[in-house]
């Protein structure tokens, strides 16, 4: 049994030194480091692009990927820990927020021989980064897009009718009782909210929807508030990631959610007979994106910046969206031929939509997924939101006033009596010890 | 000399290497943590991360009903890991510690998952997710942590003050009550700490068995953190802790006067 | 034998309360759905996609980064941990006990976040790399108090002069120490070297800030990510299951070789 624990313990050491050594065969100015959110790559890409990139440029490169779940602590490590990675893709309100802090360094498109693919991406997007918000900057020199997407209503069509989701007003739809998840991300719900409840004035033109998106107000923030109290009654669950599965549990009918989730949960829902949709209410709503951007901290930023020219070619872009099922940036026609075909194998989700706005002015009507690709009219009022930065905060306390706390009745009452029972206790302790000590009895 | 020589002879002196190592990794972060709490986001001094605290209702509430939750999650993981671990001491299973390994192998197994399990399971049996099932997800991810220092503290229990009672009359229930639950209690008192305190900042099993609805202390500490709002977290955090530190100091005094009233 | 029979039943009832979600999690290992409880049919295509290589090398990594870190941490908690609470336990001083007690305690306290987040200040500011050194020790760190909790009880039990006995018998104090305290001990080590590995193993807010920028993943780290975006990988059901039933083997085995040892021994 001793010989035993001995060879246990030596094993135990053999195991620290082993992984103290490391496996790391190269040096730092020739690995890559990127930091990614989990499921948002076509692997297979990262070793080819090693091969792809010794081609092109004659150097050895070694990644190194790391996956993250939350921007804000992917933004700590960096600016708090000057945390060296390549290549960081963060949402768009970070990338703002990491331009304004100075947290990123330009890009350079200078790519030997290699075509600038940087070109594929749609003006569409560009468009949208030339609007984020950094004085001074465009956001286009810094970052380059990678996927999008738009928030919405993810539904079960069995229980729904699309009409009935057709507004953001759905939520405080009594049918909905306790059968709608919220998305517990206090940006995706605020700004469609605003949108809501301005949608006359952005209807008649006064109000442009990208300028709502800087309306962090006090009265703007107590009229979001009011509905979300109204709308509390029907919410069965804040989910942060568990909705799209429990949608194929048909635990609720209708989620407020991004169209990425809306995607994988019909077709997660499918293979169980499950039909959901999404629809992105008329109103209007938040589009979102993803970017890359080389943080300040970054040691091989050449490689870097080859990486993301590398993920706008149009193979690669198809092969992360097939991968993913996610929306790339990248607007080729060969994008367009791919999602085309992928739109016909099913054919409940494809419609006709115009979509110039992403493809070019050819691609007025054309028969893709909607969820994927929305029709010019719903993306007419649409915005992509904007860093809050010092807001936040007003924004987080409406937040947790409308989630509200759980205290009640009961609760107060078991913590009153176990403290008082407790209070008892000891006192009487005290006073048996004293009474102890004065009898003269030792322990 | 002689002296330094004695000095590491003694055995309190073993317990300076953890000094030290708990003044670089423990006491050293505090230092930051408070740091932060006291700090704005701007910089500068500033004691408004507490008044936020004070006048934010729903703060003081989760905090007092984490409590409370964390108060009846202990006390369920007493009621059903004494008797747990006393069947398990006692003689009645022929290998007590392979039974004892057995309750412990399921917690090999990433909280996560595990929590994920049983949201699926209580989904077959139609279960509602709320506070019910968030007291059965924290009673069974901490049973292990309350049965297994009862367990160890019984498993060596001196025969003899038993026997010694029943020599002298009593019956089992006063053999219990008067002799096994007073010399267990060091084993109880180190299972409630490892219980009661951190369910209160536990925020993954709230999170997934009642689909957010119900938030505890560690939800909101996290929330802010994970928003970038380190100064405030900090200061909730430490909130927490000065509460938790009081009352641990109140239990020293208990806990002294218990273990020497054992040995009675 | 009434009372005989109920215990067990109690037992048994509490680990098959214990195990049911186990093994929902083996049952769904058996089909290829994308959500735990929904069912596509059966199939083994999840362990046949495990084990093909390449395809989730990042979730095997993760896997054994979390053991070994797990194993090698507990180990130096439990070393640290055990000593510390011998020293702790015979300090004369009352105040400087208790401070140590509360110390001690901290990180048992602190939620996991915040005892992440000042680890992570710390290593920042000390300008340390972050890697598999400073993420074990960071382990360490709130493993420690577990065992010192675990062994501080036994200490408490054990008659005081025992030691001194050995020492006054002509015993040095190394012998004294092996011979007389730690297997009276033993049993606290054991609690509290297990806790600690429970504990390295789910924890995840202390990982997520102090993993370091070199591609090192716990197994924590790896599913909370892993189901922002995309949901959870099904095949982590039949990655748990096989983890499930090779420790379950390993235990059957042990149990049996200590009872035909047992058995032989009665023998003789």
């Amino acid at each position: 049994m001793k010989k035993l624990f001995n060879a246990a313990l030596l094993f135990v050491f053999a195991l620290a030194v082993l992984s103290c050594s490391g496996s790391n065969s190269y040096d730092r100015p020739h690995q890559l480091k990127i930091y990614n959110w989990a499921d948002y790559i076509d692997e297979s890409l990262l070793e080819e692009f090693e091969d792809w990139y010794y081609a092109q440029t004659g150097d050895r490169v070694e990644i190194i990927y790391q996956t993250f779940d939350i921007n804000e602590v992917m933004l700590a490590k960096i600016e708090k820990g000057q945390a060296d990675y390549d290549l960081v893709c963060p949402s768009d309100y970070i990338i703002e927020r990491m331009i304004n802090r100075g947290l990123a360094l330009p890009l350079d498109r200078n790519y030997g021989f290699v075509p600038d693919y940087t070109a594929n991406v749609a003006p569409f997007v560009i468009e949208n980064f030339n609007r984020m918000n950094t004085p001074g900057s465009n956001a286009n020199d810094y970052s380059v897009g990678y996927m999008w997407g738009t928030v919405g209503f993810m539904y079960n069509e069995k229980y729904v009718d699309r009409s009935e989701v057709s507004s953001w007003s759905a939520i405080l739809n009594p049918k909905f009782e306790q059968k709608l998840f919220m998305k517990d991300a206090f940006r995706d719900v605020y700004s469609p909210l605003l949108i809501y409840i301005n949608s006359d004035k952005i209807a008649d033109g006064t109000v442009d929807v990208d300028d709502l998106m800087y309306d962090v107000s006090d009265e703007s923030i107590a009229q979001v508030e009011a509905i979300l109290a109204e709308a509390k009654k029907n919410v069965s669950g804040w989910e942060a990631d568990f909705g799209k599965e429990m949608m194929t549990q048909e635990k609720a009918w209708v989620n407020w959610t991004w169209s990425g989730d809306a995607m994988w949960a019909i077709h997660e829902a499918e293979d169980i007979g499950v039909q959901l949709n999404y629809v992105i209410p008329d109103e209007g709503s938040n589009c979102f994106f993803d970017g890359w951007i080389i943080p300040k901290y970054a040691v091989n930023v050449k490689a870097a910046n080859y990486f993301i020219n590398y993920m706008c070619m149009s193979e690669n872009a198809i092969r992360n969206m097939d991968v993913t099922g996610y929306v790339s940036v990248i607007a080729t026609d060969e994008v367009l031929q791919a999602q085309m075909e992928q739109a016909l194998e099913q054919p409940h989700y494809a419609e006709v939509v115009d979509v110039s706005y992403f493809f070019g002015p050819e691609a007025d009507s054309v028969v893709l997924n909607p969820i994927y690709y929305p029709d010019a009219s719903s993306m007419a009022r649409c915005a992509m939101m904007h860093d809050t930065d010092q807001d936040t905060e007003k924004l987080l306390k409406m937040w947790s006033r409308v989630k509200g706390d759980n205290l009640d009745a009961k609760m107060l009452v078991l913590i009153g009596v176990v403290v008082v029972a407790v209070v008892v206790a000891a006192v009487m302790r005290s006073k048996k010890n004293k009474s102890r000590r004065k009898s003269g009895k030792k322990r | 000399m002689g002296k330094i020589k004695q000095f590491f002879g003694r055995r309190s002196s073993w317990s300076i290497p953890y000094l030290i190592f708990m003044l670089i990794f423990v006491v050293l972060p505090l230092i930051l943590v408070v740091f932060y709490a006291f700090r704005s986001p701007q910089g500068g001094f500033t004691l408004d991360n507490i008044k936020t605290f004070i006048n934010e209702k729903e703060s003081v509430n989760t905090l007092l009903y984490s409590i409370g939750i964390a108060l009846i999650n202990t006390a369920i993981c007493i009621l059903l890991g004494y008797p747990a671990a006393y069947i398990l001491s006692s003689s009645r299973f022929s290998s007590s510690s392979v039974m004892v390994a057995l309750f412990l192998i399921p917690m090999f197994i990433n909280v996560l998952m595990r929590t994920l399990a049983t949201v699926a399971l209580f989904g077959f049996i139609h279960v509602p997710l709320g506070q019910a099932t968030l007291i059965f997800g924290m009673v069974y991810n901490y049973l292990p942590f309350m049965i297994l220092p009862i367990y160890t503290v019984l498993q060596k229990l001196d025969r003899s003050y038993i026997e010694a009672a029943q020599d002298l009359g009593a019956d089992s229930m006063r053999v219990f009550f008067r002799v096994t639950l007073p010399l267990s209690m060091p084993g109880v008192v180190s299972g409630i700490m490892m219980v009661f305190m951190p369910t209160i900042s536990t925020f993954a099993i709230a999170e997934l068995l009642t689909m957010n609805n119900i938030k505890l202390f560690g939800t909101i500490i996290q929330e802010n953190i994970n928003n970038g709002m380190w100064n405030y977290g900090a200061l909730l955090s430490l909130i927490m802790l000065i509460l938790i530190v009081l009352t641990n100091l109140f239990n020293e005094d208990k806990e002294e006067a218990s273990a020497a009233g054992g040995l009675i | 034998m009434k009372r005989n029979f109920l215990a067990k039943a109690y037992i048994w009832l509490l680990l098959i309360l214990l195990y049911a979600p186990m093994v929902i999690i083996g049952v769904f290992s058996f089909t290829e759905a994308k959500v735990l409880g929904n069912w596509t049919g059966f199939s083994v295509g999840l362990y046949k996609s495990l084990f093909t290589s390449g395809a989730h090398e990042a979730l095997m990594s993760a896997l054994l980064n979390t053991l070994i870190i797990g194993l090698v941490a507990s180990t130096l908690a439990t070393a640290l941990g055990t000593v510390s609470a011998i020293g702790i336990f015979n300090l004369r001083n009352k105040r400087f006990k208790a401070a140590m007690n509360t110390m001690n305690n901290i990180p048992i306290l602190n939620a996991d976040i915040i005892t992440g987040v000042s680890l992570f200040l710390l290593f920042v500011s000390l300008g340390v790399t972050q890697g598999y050194v400073t993420l074990t020790l960071c382990h360490v760190t709130f493993c420690t108090p577990y065992v010192v909790l675990s062994v501080m009880p036994r200490l408490k039990q054990m008659n005081p002069n025992t030691f001194e006995a050995a020492l006054d018998l002509g015993a040095t104090p190394s012998q004294a120490l092996r011979k007389v305290i730690l297997p009276q001990i033993k049993s606290g080590m054991v609690s509290g070297f297990l806790l600690s590995f429970i504990l390295s193993i789910d924890d995840f807010e202390v990982s997520v800030f102090n993993v370091g920028t070199n591609g090192l993943q716990t197994l924590s780290t790896f599913i909370y990510a892993d189901s922002r975006k995309g949901g959870l990988t099904p095949e982590l059901r039949p990655m748990i299951t096989i983890t499930f039933v090779v420790i379950l083997a390993i235990l059957i085995i042990m149990n049996l070789r200590t009872k035909t040892n047992t058995q032989t021994k009665t023998l003789k």
